[in-house]
């Protein structure tokens, strides 16, 4: 099939990317709805799920080679000091140790966009990489941590962004505590002009804490040598990336690093870049030529691998009585810890109301703190929380209802770039799932239910981006038998990729699902896809496998015309059957046509095509939250969560089921009880373990009913899906948070929202 | 210092000399390279490491679900352990197949954990309910599904079994006839009869060399302290019989010094003379926590916060002690002296706990409040044991947790109360002079204020719940 070369714009979390890819020329049809289809958008079990409840699927952790030695990592204990010395030679004479790597020893690989090293003597954060050592089992090699003698010189430090804006704040880095040197700003229209015309300005602050992606399966990597051939096996959510970062730290050609992640215990976007754990492995591993295991423990977990930064946004409106929103403003700090990330959060309000006068103002504001990371719907959570809070209050202070707020400033138009929306129907969402709740049934006035025991209602809208884009290849191989392998270099985080592939598959080439075998997570072996994050995965991989399948079915058609000698017009596929339109005797199986052509496996490669000019691609919906609150002891139990949203196709109802329960549950930890606490006198992460760390239980669920009011979004893709993963998390808190508002009429501004704010608040009306 | 161990590892009869401190999470991975049993914290927080450990009990085995993370392989001497290994069929089991398609797992790497505990929950029940089993997986965190796949996947399962004919057959042979415990099940108790009498119990002969921890349940020393533990001569308590007793002599009850939490609370005689008191027990840890974590544990690690420790108080209950040669008891208000310093002499250990049972006028609650409802240690607890024909308070004694560096009875308080009439009144300026006798601190749990707060509302509970007919609610709001 021919191929060019285009351009193309999608969204990677909130990077507007450009890209320049390879996509077919012929155009494939995009699917109708679900109803004419036999394997997408029907429930199908995961694929993956066999060997997981068996115990069978080895993950990155379970890897055991011959030979294999164990790594592990010393970490600074300070949050911010220069290592004057390191003196390893006690470690070194511990039988079974093998070798440590140093800033003394070790190369210099920068680090962190090279504000740093790979072992640096600056440390910046309690929890940075200081030493490595390799030895013959995990507890000798803790046993040596103990042994390693360093002399720090202690730095004033600085854990709080709001100090760390200050003059006199000590610097995390020498050229300041902004990584830019700036704020980001943003603006349109005139919010002073928009502030005037309103007939009431509400100004609020709102603040949210730092959260930990705690995924199961820690990070780690296991690295083995043979030769110049480096195989890493990885828990990671982007192959490739992890692929070029060990290359580029080693010097050594990317062809000679094979990076292989099968089964992984989540990721939830703590596993998107490259981690040191992975390089230092690989390092050992090259001088002591043998194979190195790095499993991060639970405290590393904590304090190294990242975190969704904590916020303090302020927030401005200007509403006419009758509702219109004629300003939005936002100025928000956050904390992005020592090394370059970002912390901005001001995307849903720049997009979701129609509004004319926005500005923004973001600090992501270095501290002496873990880095954070992209974490579900980056930005987006923190972002939403404080956005929705102030819609709410608006509404509540001109009297009107607020989803009718909410509808009253509605957009059609994506109003940063200008531009229409491929679909969005967010306003079926709202109607469902006011439905669906019962949102009538909330207290008109909030807190006038009678005892102790109060229930309240609240909503919160969503948007995020979606529609993935190119570049993402598959290849298919079809076996004389009928039987497919499908190759793609993406990642399964849980999340379901196994599955859908093999459903597109299966749906293309009316084969049944057990005879399609999927590989991915290899780079080696299967044609690129980019990283699993920002819900891109599925609307970026299922239409390249579609394009896959779709070139073998042709090719099917085109060997079976040649071999009945006849034109391919005339010929139907069915089943792994081609027969002739108006002469069902004449026809011809898979097998035959392969054996005709004397080859055993017959291979074609599918494209993600281009996402459309002058469009946007969002994500939408709206979800609602019934609570209970305990007013004598402040504890806030969530009794049903409706989740309302437009997601474009659904490729799996079981999958997508399960990212929705899943990110709301993560929601509701956010916004209850899921906090990282650090001593700012001491510096030290407060809730290393998952003791102090709390994360929901089976007993904290909620009813959750998920109702989807989109179908497949013929504009973006051959399989118009616009992706799942984020939605779900990023209005759960603010919903949530409305509903104890509602229900108590005192609002929590601040998460989590714990026993103690509530009770706190509660004493201080009663007062 | 090794120790030969024997006991059955899924089908497969083990006898090994090997550091008796090992946890059985690394004995199966590492030795073993059974790597379906997973560790996510080695810290009995997560539930991924989950196994199930079956004793002899007469002629049937009691299987039990464990944090193979805190479990020394010196406590499976005789025993059988079923990792996720030891229950796979030739196809998916009923759990299995469920959990698979009602989007019980995702990424799975919590998955095994979770079907451990659902096998062990149909394992003990005959009959089944929905929110107990999902209260069986309240030590098993994951977080990918948001769990309700997982519940789905419990009543689909419930379903099928009570579709599925029983003769009146025990309940692990129903279940190798419904297809979810595989054959050699059936082969364990004679086993296990045959290998304990080759195993040599820890026999007093190594008493030469002075045992530098004493390991009981290990839910505290595991996660404090594994790794010196693998180092040390340690004495591993919890096999011991004697101290595993729970008796009634008179109005007292002995509680052994190696009863756990599970024991306590399922004991028919607990049951019988302190039912008030079991009721609280389901939010303690969790259940493969309970299994483990005995009451002397508890009350020797000297939490401020301990839950049993607090409620323990309230009973007035007495240690005894003893150390090979000399016995003694003590008051439990008598052994703490301060944060974490005991009455209590090294070689000391407690042989059992005696409690006198409440008569007809006594009445008893206990309440806790923690962020996270299950699995979650309290930020603040209270219990209270009030003796009142109805009207007046003849006598009460009340602990509080989390509020000063020990665990705490309240003396001043409960003198405060004594002799007095019961109303709202009362209630309210008791709690208020309670705040004089604590000295809470701000830490992870909540601050300081918080807490002194919280403790007013949860004595304040204890009259609502117990009195509700002379309280005014309102008043205490
Ligand atoms: C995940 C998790 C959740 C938890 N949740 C709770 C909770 O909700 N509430 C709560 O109160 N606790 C909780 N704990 C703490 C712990 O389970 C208890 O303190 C437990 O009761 C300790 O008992 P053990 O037998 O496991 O103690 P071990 O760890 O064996 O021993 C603890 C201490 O007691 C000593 N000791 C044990 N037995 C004796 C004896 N007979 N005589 C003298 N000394 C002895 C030991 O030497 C050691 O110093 C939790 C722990 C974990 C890991
Ligand atoms: S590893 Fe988490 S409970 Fe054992
Ligand atoms: S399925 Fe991922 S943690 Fe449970």
């Amino acid at each position: 099939m021919t191929r060019k070369i285009v351009k193309s714009k999608y969204h990677f979390e909130p990077d507007l990317i450009e890209t320049i890819g390879e996509v077919s020329i012929e155009e494939i049809k995009p699917w109708g709805s679900n109803d004419e289809l036999k394997i997408i958008g029907k429930p199908t079990s995961r694929i993956d799920g066999a060997v997981k409840v068996s115990g069978e699927a080895v993950y990155t952790s379970d890897v055991i080679l011959p030979n294999m030695v164990y790594a592990k990592i010393l970490r600074s204990p300070h949050p911010n000091a220069q290592i004057k010395n390191i003196d390893t030679s006690e470690a070194e004479q511990l039988e079974g140790v093998l070798y440590i790597l140093t800033y003394k020893n070790a190369p210099e690989i920068g680090w962190y966009y090279n504000t740093s090293y790979l072992f640096d003597k600056q440390v910046r954060y309690q929890g940075d990489e200081v030493a490595c050592v390799a030895a013959e089992s995990e507890k000798i090699a803790e046993d040596a941590l103990h042994l390693i003698k360093v002399e720090y010189e202690n730095l004033p430090f600085v854990t709080d962004a709001v100090e760390a804006l200050k003059d006199n704040s000590p610097k995390v880095h020498e050229w300041g505590n902004l990584p830019r040197g700036n704020p980001d700003k943003y603006k349109r229209g005139d919010v002073e002009k928009g502030l005037k015309e309103a007939d009431l300005v509400i100004e609020d602050t709102f603040t949210t804490q730092v959260v930990v992606h705690n995924t199961t399966e820690p990070h780690c990597s296991v690295a083995k040598w043979e030769g110049s051939k480096l195989t890493v096996w990885d828990s990671t959510q982007a192959i490739f990336n992890v692929r070029d970062s060990i290359a580029a730290s080693l010097q050594i050609p990317a062809s000679s690093v094979r990076v292989i992640k099968k089964y992984m215990g989540g990721g939830f976007g703590s596993k998107l870049e490259a981690g040191k754990y992975s390089v230092i492995a690989a390092l050992i591993s090259r001088k002591i030529k043998r194979p190195v295991k790095i499993v991060l423990d639970r405290r590393e977990e904590n304090l190294a691998v990242g975190n969704r930064p904590n916020s303090i946004q302020t927030l401005k409106a200007g509403v006419k009585k009758d509702g219109t929103l004629t300003a939005l403003s936002h100025h928000s700090i956050g904390s992005i810890g020592a090394y370059p990330d970002g912390a901005g959060c001001s995307w849903p309000l720049r997009t979701i109301y129609k509004c004319e006068n926005v500005s923004t103002e973001e600090y992501s504001v270095f501290t002496n703190t873990g880095k954070s990371r992209a974490y579900r719907a980056p930005g987006h959570v923190q972002g939403t929380f404080g956005l929705e809070s102030l819609i709410d209050i608006a509404a509540e202070k001109i009297g009107m209802d607020p989803l009718e707020f909410r509808l009253k400033n509605y957009t059609d138009k994506d109003q940063v770039y200008n531009i229409p929306y491929t679909s969005k129907k967010l306003k079926d969402a709202y109607e469902k799932g006011a439905n669906a709740i019962g949102w009538h049934r909330r207290n008109k006035v909030p807190g006038s239910s009678n005892g102790i025991l109060k229930r309240g209602i609240g909503m919160a809208t969503q948007i995020w981006w979606g529609g993935g884009g190119p570049p993402a290849y598959a290849t298919l191989k079809l076996n004389r038998d009928g039987s497919v392998n499908v190759m793609a270099g993406t990642q399964d985080l849980g999340t379901g990729t196994y599955t859908f592939i093999a459903q597109v598959a299966s749906e293309v080439l009316q084969l049944p699902i057990e005879k399609i075998s999927i590989t991915i997570g290899d780079t080696e072996t299967c044609p690129y896809c980019g990283a699993s994050g920002g819900s891109t995965t599925a609307a970026s991989v299922a239409p390249a496998v579609r394009d896959a399948a779709e070139q073998m079915k042709a090719k099917l058609i085109s060997g079976a015309a040649a071999i009945l000698e006849t034109s391919e017009e005339k010929l139907i596929y069915a089943e792994g059957i081609i027969s002739v339109k108006n002469d069902p005797s004449k026809k011809i199986t898979i097998h035959e046509i392969i054996s005709k052509m004397r080859e055993r496996v017959l291979v074609t490669t599918g494209a993600r095509s281009a996402n459309p000019e002058g469009y946007m691609i969002n994500t939408f919906g709206a979800q609602f939250a019934e609570v209970e609150v305990d007013t004598f002891t402040g504890k806030v139990r969530v009794i049903k969560i409706v989740a309302a949203h437009d997601i474009g196709r659904v490729l799996n109802p079981k999958t997508l089921e399960n990212q929705f329960h899943g990110g709301i549950i993560q929601g509701l930890g956010y916004a209850l009880m899921e906090e990282r606490k650090v001593d700012s006198n001491t510096g030290k992460v407060l809730t290393a373990n998952l003791y102090s760390y709390l994360i929901p239980t089976i007993m904290d669920t909620p009813e959750i009913e998920v109702i989807i009011v989109s179908e497949g979004d013929s504009m973006i893709s051959s399989v118009g899906a616009k992706g799942v993963g984020e939605p779900a998390i990023i209005p759960t808190a603010a919903a949530i948070a409305h509903a104890v508002y509602n229900a108590i009429g005192v609002r929590i501004k601040s998460l989590p929202i714990t026993p103690d704010k509530v009770l706190n608040a509660l004493t201080l009306i009663k007062r | 210092m090794k120790k030969k161990i024997t006991f059955i590892c899924n089908d497969e009869n083990i006898s090994i000399e090997i550091n008796p401190a090992l946890t059985v999470l690394d004995y199966l991975r590492d030795n073993k390279r059974l790597t379906g049993t997973k560790e996510g914290c080695r810290e009995g927080d997560c539930g991924a490491c989950t196994v199930i450990v079956g004793r002899l009990n007469g002629k049937r085995i009691v299987y039990q679900t464990i944090n193979s993370c805190l479990l020394p392989i010196a406590d499976l001497n005789g025993k059988h352990l079923v990792s996720i290994e030891g229950l796979n069929l030739d196809g998916l089991n009923i759990i299995q197949e469920q959990m698979v398609d009602e989007g019980g797992t995702q990424c799975g790497f919590c998955t095994p954990g979770f079907i451990i505990s659902m096998t062990n929950y149909f394992i003990n029940h005959s009959e089944y309910d929905p929110e107990k089993a999902a209260l069986a997986l309240d030590g098993n965190i994951c977080r990918c599904t948001g769990y309700l796949g997982i519940r789905r996947a419990i009543q689909n399962v419930i379903a099928y079994l009570n579709s599925i004919p029983r003769k009146n057959s025990n309940q692990t042979d129903f279940l190798m006839k419904a297809q979810i415990l595989p054959e050699y099940f059936s082969s364990i108790p004679k086993r296990l009869k045959t290998l304990s009498k080759e195993i040599q119990y820890d026999k007093p002969t190594e008493k030469k060399i002075k045992p530098r921890y004493v390991v009981s349940g290990g839910t505290d020393l595991f996660v404090q302290k594994w790794e010196s533990l693998l180092e040390s001569n340690v004495r591993f308590i919890s096999g011991n019989e004697a101290l595993k007793e729970i008796r009634k002599e008179g109005n007292t009850i002995f509680i052994g010094g190696a009863v756990t939490i599970s024991e306590f609370e399922n004991s028919p005689l607990i049951r019988k003379h302190l039912p008030e008191v079991t009721k609280y027990l389901n939010l303690f840890g969790s259940q493969p926590i309970r299994n483990r974590a005995t009451i002397a544990g508890n009350i020797v690690n000297a939490s401020p916060i301990a839950d049993m420790t607090n409620i323990l108080l309230a009973l007035s209950a007495n240690l005894n002690l003893t150390t090979n040669k000399k016995k003694r008891s003590l008051p439990l208000n008598e052994f703490y002296l301060g944060y974490k310093t005991l009455n209590k002499k090294e070689k000391e250990i407690i042989e059992n706990i005696s409690i006198e049972i409440p008569s007809k006028e006594h009445y008893f609650n206990y309440e806790r409040i923690s962020r996270r409802t299950y699995l979650d240690i309290a930020s603040v607890n209270t219990a209270a044991l009030i003796k009142s024909d109805g009207k007046r308070i003849i006598d009460i004694s009340i602990s509080a947790g989390g509020v000063a560096p020990i665990p705490l009875y309240l003396k001043s308080t409960c003198n405060f109360f004594k002799g007095k009439e019961i109303n709202s009144d009362l209630v309210d300026e008791a709690a208020h002079y309670a705040l004089s006798e604590i000295s809470p601190i701000s830490d992870a749990r909540g601050s300081a204020e918080y807490k002194s707060l919280l403790l007013k509302q949860l004595l304040k509970a204890h009259f609502i719940k117990l009195f509700p007919q002379l309280i005014e609610v309102e008043v205490l709001v």
